[in-house]
């Protein structure tokens, strides 16, 4: 996708910035923050109020808290607390390639997570504390992604979300049968058409489910029979059987009103649910069918006419879904939107007039629920992680930015502190004619 | 009213099904209608000045005809302002609108011409009226975009266009309003932080010095014909003539330079050939501030939307303009995209948040890109004589929870039936009841 590949050029800076930036450990640490309006999401909004976390977890949130002795003060003066964005669509922080277009049906493979990305410290610089990577949509069935939290400076697999669904990447449309469409005949890759797209789906999962039945054969037989046969195991209809068990949560790419419908048809008649659509920019169109099949949305604000399936995307498309019951979040798919979601999420504001409340949930409560960690984050709540922006003004104000971003108790992004263009400007002067 | 905003519940629904049968009857979005109209005690927010508040601005044959208080006007439609402010319309000071529709299709993106030299290519003749892309822009209160040409090193005519009208010659406010220019090997204009690429000539050191030889060339011969029109030794060279104006000063060249070095290329290739210089993009500007405001170079900037390059701050795309205006710097916004350059205020937005005080911003989109690019006396600021650019608010434009109540394009109030309003009506409208398979 949009992603660019920087590596080499990174590389240096990424060390520079990382000894610069990186906080020393992961140790859980509490924090507070007083006198600030508090943006709670399912609680309302608080008018100077405190938030305390203690050990990485929310142990207050209210008008009347008191603070624990000897623990770090935020003054939140006339600025906005609210919980870390989550970004339900990202590709940041992947190691290399993030398809495996081989082949159009992968879902045993796995995104690799890179730690040393910069874009994780800009993004923290953006209040962004959770994101799902996900594969690229070059394939029908890609591959799995990972839920990570923002741990900065951590080594990669502390930064992975533990308890987090594991989801796997569908891609519908232009993207995937792209490659064939325009490749010489002898490069070609089954689906070049949407037709075939369908038929990819179908295929797979009837193989599956023939999978699932003889394990189930198997496991029956050798109740009877030690003798029994054990089937060839295969990784990608394992994935396939728990993506029917509900194991592996579906997460498919797709722009248009016809393949979203598709898509829903096609799980209900081989008895698995699509846990959320990404992107859909055409989810206004079918939003009743999405919500009683019980997807979910993830879609941009306001992107469009990029390609012909996106001639129809309108930036209402958050505000029609969420009216007809969807559960909308926003996402960046970027290195650059995810340095600036919230500015995202109002947009629905803008085009569609949302609640601001229900903006705000499209980058905190709703993608938690898509990621299935809302029980830990994504509001601010006694008892959740520890995951806090706090932001200059109300975060849809035009002049509003992160000043404070907190991941488990731990302040990994600090206005004052950080190398700022001000700063680096001041060093050099004013840049006359010399 | 538009019809989308805070009134649209429920409530809403049956009249929305009315509004659609004639909204989506028609193919495209319709430029509005003339007039006359009278708006009534709006406060107006023009760059530079102080907020005039319960002020009346009477709009006819196109023009601001009259501004503030107790107007009059018996056959003018009236619109009640109260309550609301009133802007200038916005300006986006580079895109490809009406030349460009959808990105991913060849025939649908025609901004480039053969050929390295084309300064007689005109984006203007070129513009499809009936772009989708206008009519969403324009909803969000940007009336103007400079639509330019891509490609080689003269790419071509940059114009200054209304975001409605009912011909190009209906929506050209400067029909000329630069040239752009991609010097030989100066990098990319677009993006922050000094990246190469952009413009004639690539990575190739020989091909590079092959294309400068061609451009000095080109340039001499220009120069020289431009002498010989005055003196009358020379005959009519029609691509030769489209650069008289850049030598008689009547119109910059906007060129495109990231880095420091290419920036004060730029300005020494403007003074070498006597001609006024725009940069565009600009990524590193700040670095040479202070020297662009003693030369008075202007400058285009590339989207704020864009992430740094890994070596500079984090902050440093969005908090430049701050640091261009305190050292007197005359900037522009601008998207350089087509689909979302009615982002431009938030792009601005964003500058706002990181050091740029908000009447600088409004100046940014407003009266400097009418300044910058000659079109000051018809736009930039609401002012008696001037086209009737403006859009209503129900505040601060910069804040995303703000809503635009109306917005005119040269006197005429465009009704919301863009693309994206027409499906936004159609599908807000759906029954309920679920079709079933």
């Amino acid at each position: 996708m949009r992603f660019s590949n920087r590596r080499s050029r990174a590389a240096l800076a990424a060390a520079t910035l990382a000894m610069a930036a990186m906080p020393g450990t992961l140790a859980a640490q509490d924090v507070a923050i007083r006198n600030a309006t508090i943006l709670t999401i399912t609680n309302g909004d608080i008018q100077n109020g405190t938030v305390v976390v203690r050990n990485g977890k929310i142990t207050a949130v209210g008008a009347n808290v008191s603070i624990p002795a000897g623990i770090r003060v935020i003054d939140g003066t006339g600025k906005f607390v609210m919980p870390g964005l989550i970004d339900a669509h990202s590709h940041a922080a992947l190691e290399g390639g993030i398809n495996e277009g081989s082949e159009s049906v992968t879902p045993e493979v796995v995104v690799q997570v890179r730690n040393d990305d910069p874009t994780i410290y800009r993004v923290l610089a953006g209040g962004v504390t959770a994101a799902l990577l996900l594969h690229g949509s070059a394939n029908t069935i890609g591959g799995q992604g990972r839920v990570i939290k923002m741990r900065w400076g951590q080594p990669v697999d502390s930064m992975y979300f533990q308890g987090a669904f594991r989801i796997v990447k569908f891609a519908l449309g232009e993207n995937v049968t792209r490659a064939s469409s325009t490749a010489p005949a002898d490069q070609r890759r089954f689906p070049m058409s949407r037709m075939g797209v369908e038929f990819t789906v179908q295929y797979w999962f009837n193989k599956a489910k023939e999978y699932d039945k003889e394990w189930a054969d198997y496991r029956a037989a050798v109740r009877t029979n030690p003798n029994a046969i054990m089937p060839r195991r295969d990784l990608r209809l394992e994935a396939l059987s728990d993506m029917l068990k509900g194991e592996l949560k579906v997460h498919s790419h797709s722009y248009r009103a016809d393949e979203i419908l598709m898509l829903i048809r096609v799980a209900e008649e081989n008895g698995f649910r699509v846990h959320t659509f990404q992107h859909v920019l055409e989810g206004y169109k079918v939003a009743d069918e999405m919500a009683r099949h019980g997807a979910m949305a993830s879609t941009f604000a306001d992107m469009w006419a990029y390609k012909v399936e996106a001639y129809d995307a309108i930036p209402f498309n958050m505000a029609l879904m969420a009216e007809r019951g969807v559960v909308v979040s926003v996402n960046s798919d970027s290195p650059e939107r995810i340095r600036r979601l919230y500015q995202e999420a109002g947009i629905g504001v803008r085009y569609g007039n949302m609640p601001v409340n229900e903006a705000l949930k499209m980058v905190t409560l709703n993608p938690a629920r898509q990621l299935g960690v809302d029980k830990m984050v994504g509001s601010l709540e006694v008892g959740k992680d520890g995951d806090i922006a706090v932001f200059s003004m109300h975060p849809f104000a035009g002049q509003s930015m992160v000043e404070y971003t907190i991941v488990d108790g731990k302040v990994l992004f600090d206005r004052s502190q950080a190398n700022t263009l001000r700063k680096q400007a001041a060093t050099q002067g004013p840049g006359g004619n010399d | 009213m538009r019809a989308t905003h805070r009134l649209l519940t429920t409530l809403f629904a049956a009249a929305a099904i009315v509004a659609i049968t004639a909204r989506v009857g028609s193919a495209q979005a319709a430029p509005g209608d003339d007039g006359p109209y009278l708006i009534r005690g709006g406060t107006v927010m023009n760059p530079g000045e102080a907020p005039m508040p319960n002020t009346d601005i009477l709009i006819r044959n196109n023009r601001i005809a009259a501004i503030g208080s107790g107007a009059q006007a018996p056959n003018a439609k009236v619109i009640d302002a109260s309550g609301k402010f009133i802007y200038p319309g916005m300006i986006d000071a580079n895109t490809g609108i009406g030349l460009s529709e959808i990105g991913g299709i060849q025939t649908m993106g025609l901004r480039s011409e053969m050929g390295q030299f084309n300064p007689h290519m005109k984006a203007l003749v070129a513009l499809n009226v009936e772009s989708e892309i206008l009519g969403v822009t324009r909803m969000n209160g940007v009336t103007s975009v400079v639509t330019s040409p891509t490609g080689g090193v003269i790419s071509g005519q940059a114009t200054l266009i209304n975001t409605a009208g009912w011909t190009w010659e209906d929506l050209a406010v400067v029909r000329t309003a630069g040239m752009m220019i991609n010097l030989p090997g100066s990098g990319g204009g677009g993006r922050g932080g000094g990246r190469g690429g952009r413009g004639g000539g690539g990575a190739n050191p020989a091909a590079l010095a092959a294309l400068q030889a061609d451009f000095d060339q080109f340039m001499t011969e220009a120069k020289a014909y431009d002498a010989g029109r005055t003196d009358g030794t020379a005959k009519l060279d029609l691509i030769y003539e489209a650069m008289r104006p850049l030598f008689k000063r009547e119109i910059p060249a906007i060129i495109p330079a990231g880095n420091e070095q290419a920036i004060r290329n730029a300005v020494a290739f403007g003074e070498k050939w006597g001609i006024r210089v725009v940069i565009s993009g600009g990524g590193e500007a700040w670095k040479v501030r202070q020297f662009l405001a003693e030369k008075q170079v202007p400058v285009i900037l590339g989207s704020i939307e864009s992430a740094p390059s890994d070596d500079v701050p984090y902050d440093a795309i969005y908090a430049q303009p701050g640091l261009l205006y305190e050292a007197g710097v005359k900037f522009a916004f601008s998207t350089g995209n087509g689909s979302n350059a009615r982002h431009v205020v938030f792009h601005a937005a964003l500058a706002t948040a990181y050091g740029l005080p908000p009447e600088g911003a409004l100046k940014a989109l407003t009266i400097w890109p009418a300044e910058i690019l000659g079109a000051e006396k018809q736009i930039g600021s609401i002012a008696q004589g001037k086209l009737a650019n403006l859009f209503i608010t129900d505040g601060d434009p910069f804040d995303l929870r703000t809503q635009v109540a109306e917005v005119f394009v040269k006197g005429r109030q465009v009704p919301d039936d863009d693309r994206h309003h027409r499906l936004y009506l159609k599908y807000k409208a759906r029954p309920t009841n679920v079709i079933v398979p």
